[in-house]
């Protein structure tokens, strides 16, 4: 198998990073879509609330006025709504809160569309083989069939878990983080890549 | 920015299967690539990955205007889920992407990997809520 070389790689690589902020209006992260897929209900929560709002519009703003008041008192109230070039709103009718998110479904299409994507480039490069482990190194490692399984279980889990609570992965942290210098995708990058090589030698220490 | 669901659907499925293409044939689906690479023993992925970043940065910050905001707040969670993230990393193969591109190429043990991740992520979920209670701003 004759994989691109480094600069045609890097080529691809940082485009598609950049074509997805064009295509999309948002920064790229994988691990992103797997979350919205797992929050799917929380779609319907946004959805049903919306439309909660948009039908008791007047209610809903005299509520939020109501709470507002009671907060903060009417003399900073009026500032505050001043400081924004606003007056005290009357008894108008509110605007319901726009829904700009991505629908669930749309990530679900995201995660098929690279299985997709990696059979296309199998197909055409011929190296397409249906097969049940994951190469010669890994099954050196971590061994065959069931014990190979379960371990990728596991580790998947840790992959899993480990972008969920770091906020993002390879692709988020990595490619749409650190080329903005985000302080914490740099930590995060870091982290993530420091720990996959030691753990890389440890395991092949355990080996030998 | 404003999609309609029908196009919010026909371009992630754009960009999804370039992702794909383009990681096979870099070889971030590959174990035994990606194993060379966590060894130093060949630094081309590493190069690859560094060199995207630079494309990137060049395009983020000197080309286009009007960017999203990248919201990924500092919180307690970064250190700690970063490290399990690269040790899963290392073991399964697999990033978030990774798992899915490998089905395609027929490497049908990354369905385990998958799923591994699905749960993984859900297992989050709850763990954050009953414990944890910062932003954790995750991307998408």
């Amino acid at each position: 198998m004759e994989y691109w070389s480094w600069w045609k790689g890097a080529l691809a690589l940082g485009a598609l990073s950049v074509i997805f902020v064009l295509m999309i209006g948002r920064m790229l992260g994988v691990s992103g879509s797997w979350a919205n897929i797992i929050n799917w209900r929380d779609d319907r929560k946004r959805q049903q609330t919306a439309d909660a709002f948009q039908a008791n519009a007047p209610v809903m703003q005299n509520a939020l006025l109501a709470a507002t008041l009671a907060e903060f008192g009417e003399q900073k109230t009026q500032q505050m709504l001043a400081a924004q070039g606003m007056s005290m709103p009357a008894q108008t009718a509110a605007r319901a809160p726009a829904l700009t998110g991505i629908n669930w479904t749309a990530h679900l299409t995201f995660l098929a569309a690279m299985v997709l994507g990696g059979f296309l480039a199998a197909i055409s490069s011929g190296h397409f083989e249906l097969r049940l482990d994951l190469g010669a190194t890994h099954t050196r490692l971590f061994g065959e069939e069931w014990r190979e399984w379960l371990v990728l279980l596991a580790s998947g889990t840790l992959v899993g878990f480990g972008t969920q609570m770091g906020g993002g992965c390879t692709s988020g942290h990595g490619l749409s983080g650190v080329p903005r210098l985000s302080p914490s995708s740099l930590i995060a990058t870091a982290m993530f890549f420091a720990s996959a090589v030691a753990t890389s030698f440890f395991v092949e220490g355990l080996i030998k | 920015m404003k999609l309609t669901l029908a196009q919010q659907h026909l371009r992630y499925a754009l960009v999804g299967i370039l992702m794909g293409f383009a990681l096979s044939h870099i070889g971030f689906t590959s174990y035994s690539e990606l194993h060379k690479m966590f060894l130093f023993q060949d630094l081309r992925m590493l190069f690859t990955f560094a060199g995207a970043v630079m494309v990137a940065a060049i395009f983020f910050n000197f080309l286009m205007a009007g960017m999203p905001s990248s919201k990924k707040p500092m919180h307690p969670g970064i250190i700690p889920g970063s490290l399990i993230f690269g040790a899963g990393w290392a073991i399964s193969g697999s990033c978030p992407s990774i798992a899915l591109v490998q089905l395609g190429e027929g490497q049908l043990a990354a369905v385990f990997t998958a799923f591994g991740i699905l749960f993984g992520a859900w297992l989050y979920r709850q763990v954050h809520r009953r414990f944890f209670r910062w932003d954790t701003g995750s991307c998408g």
